[in-house]
């Protein structure tokens, strides 16, 4: 499981690669603590999210983009991914971390170059963030 | 980023003039007009490595598109369209695109000036910025935000600055109307807006953002053009505010939604998109009738932020250097460079959709800002990077033929972030600045690198096409004296 950034002059843009489709998930929400997250904190939360979408891409663009919701509204600097379940019909993860000041830093996340496809016996994925 | 068709579009580019290059209608599949842009030679050769220009031919195969895809001598890629580009579709069948405008909406700056020379300033400068950067934060902190619930949100969706004005008492009447459209683009209808979006918003007016967004003070350097300068109230040596910054997680969220929106209309749509993230529909089906509301709302809340943020700038004046020289902060103009705004140019209406472009309305067009500019041409601000000039511009006549009325709105990225962090650390670089004079306030090392100046283009080589090619005329360069870096 590995996320890179990849030089995109105006935004982030990230290459993700795991052998397992949810290892992808997984690494993404990595590649956006790296972004977002900051040491200053209060108490530990766990978050559930659940998502519908049978579109890998687009299931990858919502998880995301809660996870930047998240950070907003609810001040979570997200840790860990437990529990990732995917099926054809979304996906469900318990996401830990802690309470307090993440940066604001990405917007949104853009369709822009977007793929989630495997590539001989890896899954690979990119996505562009709007920072 | 190169690829093979990045090549091919490169070698369609043909040179009209000296800073006018186009595209013609064939150099990509399924382009309806030409594309052009405006930029010199060295600016063009700086595309080769990335996608811009393959964007903007994108851009130009648009249903509905009139004219050219156009991009401003700031171009640089971005998503969807590339940063610095403008297009306009035609009343009422063309297409709006929610990833066109971006997810900023409303992403604009607004120039205050004080009235104080920055040799009076003194030694208050550094307390000056520093209470700045304690009273409007960047999103992270909690402190100097305005949390609003409703009745009155809803009524900043529709109604924008004013409200922030006659309700809450921050900012004056005079505010309000050096403000594009007044700061409020009609048609907002908060109905259209989720509930997402309205949780991201209602405690963020007040709040910068972070990446790029800045509060900087300058000294006015220069000042080209005397007539102008004067109308818009500057003078040499004077102190100036410039306040970069939009409509926050609000106006993220509006795109986000409606940008999923239209994905789902595609599919129905007579029309196929090389790229998903311009994802589009005629302005004339509820799909796009309703993500105009939206990015209305969204549009308002930015201008009803920067307004809030405005506010907090006299305070801060006030506290430092007294209430009669917070009385004088005086608001020069405030513009949008991401929005989709309903214009007449020549001769028919269409729907122009500016991502990274300013308005710059020449005195043809006195009608529709403020009378103060009325022989000179709207107020234009292109902000520089850390560390280096920005200009006020006046918009010019040859706006109108040339490009929508639109010129560029900043210097434009060179480098990417990680590219500016691997050349200069967050601590080298405040030093460098601070050894320039130049006070900085910023609460995250990573992200003032990533803003370094040499990770954006010669803001004076962009804004001297402009005025080359007659969409904006230069009227003062103002050099930073402190910055608040988001």
């Amino acid at each position: 499981m590995d996320y890179r950034f990849v030089e995109h002059v105006g935004e982030v843009e990230v290459e993700l690669d795991a052998s397992t489709e949810a290892g992808v998930f997984e690494a993404a929400h990595d590649a956006l603590v790296e972004l977002i997250a900051t040491e200053a904190g209060t108490e530990d939360v766990t978050h559930d999210i659940q998502l519908e979408g049978s579109d890998r891409a687009l299931l990858l663009v919502d998880w995301l983009n809660e996870l930047v919701f998240l950070a907003e509204v609810a001040h979570f600097v997200p840790r860990q991914v437990r529990n990732m379940e995917l099926s054809d019909r979304g996906l469900r993860a318990t996401v830990a971390g802690h309470r307090g000041d993440p940066l604001h830093l990405v917007k949104a996340v853009t369709l822009s170059r977007l793929a989630f496809e495997r590539l001989d016996d890896v899954w690979h994925a990119r996505v562009v963030l709007d920072v | 980023m190169k690829t093979a068709t990045t090549a091919s579009i490169h070698r369609h580019l043909v040179q009209l003039d000296e800073c006018i290059w186009e595209l013609p209608v064939g150099a990509h599949p399924g382009m309806r007009v030409p594309a052009r842009i405006y930029a010199d030679d060295a600016i063009v050769a700086s595309l080769r490595d990335d996608l811009a220009l393959e964007q903007l031919a994108n851009v130009a195969t648009l249903p509905g598109i009139v004219g050219f895809a156009l991009a401003m001598p700031d171009i640089h890629q971005g998503y969807g369209f590339p940063v610095g580009a403008v297009c306009a579709t035609e009343l009422p069948d063309g297409v709006i695109s929610p990833g066109g405008v971006g997810y900023d909406i409303n992403c604009g700056v607004r120039l205050l000036t004080l009235d104080v020379r920055r040799e009076e300033l003194g030694q208050r400068l550094a307390p000056l910025m520093t209470e700045l950067s304690r009273s409007i934060p960047s999103g992270t902190g909690r402190g100097g935000r305005l949390v609003l619930k409703d009745p009155l949100f809803q009524r900043v969706l529709r109604e924008g600055s004013s409200v922030v004005v006659t309700e809450l008492g921050l900012g004056t009447d005079a505010d309000v109307l050096h403000t594009e459209s007044g700061g409020c683009l009609q048609g907002g209808d908060p109905s259209h807006v989720s509930s997402r979006a309205l949780e991201r918003g209602h405690d963020q007016l007040g709040t910068l953002g972070a990446g790029n967004h800045f509060i900087e003070l300058q000294r006015v350097a220069q000042i080209l053009d005397p007539v102008a300068a004067a109308a818009f109230g500057l003078s040499e040596g004077q102190v100036t505010a410039l306040i970069h910054t939009g409509s926050r997680g609000f106006g993220h969220q509006v795109c986000t939604d409606h940008v999923r929106r239209m994905l789902l209309y595609l599919p129905h749509a007579p029309f196929t998109l090389p790229d998903r993230q311009l994802a589009c529909a005629p302005a004339t089906t509820a799909e796009g009738r309703e993500y105009f509301a939206a990015m209305a709302c969204a549009a308002n809340f930015a201008w009803a932020n920067r307004q809030v943020i405005a506010h907090r700038v006299r305070q801060a004046v006030e506290s430092i250097l007294g209430g009669d020289h917070a009385r004088r902060v005086h608001q020069v103009y405030d513009v949008a460079h991401n929005v989709a705004k309903e214009e007449e140019h020549l001769g028919r209406p269409v729907l122009v959709q500016r991502k990274g472009a300013t308005r710059a309305f020449g005195p043809s067009r006195s009608g529709e800002f403020p009378g103060d500019f009325a022989a000179v041409g709207q107020p234009v601000f292109i902000p520089g990077s850390m560390g280096t000039a920005s200009w006020v511009l006046a918009g010019a006549d040859g706006s109108e033929e040339r490009s929508f009325g639109t010129t560029c709105h900043g210097a434009g990225r060179a480098l990417s972030r990680t590219q500016a962090r691997r050349r200069v650390t967050g601590g080298e670089l405040r030093r460098q600045l601070e050894a320039d004079g130049i006070e900085v306030r910023c609460g995250s090392a990573k992200g003032l690198a990533e803003e370094a100046p040499f990770a954006y283009k010669d803001v004076d080589r962009v804004v001297d096409v402009v005025d080359r090619v007659g969409i904006a005329r230069k009227v003062a360069r103002l050099v930073p004296i402190g910055v608040v870096k988001g």
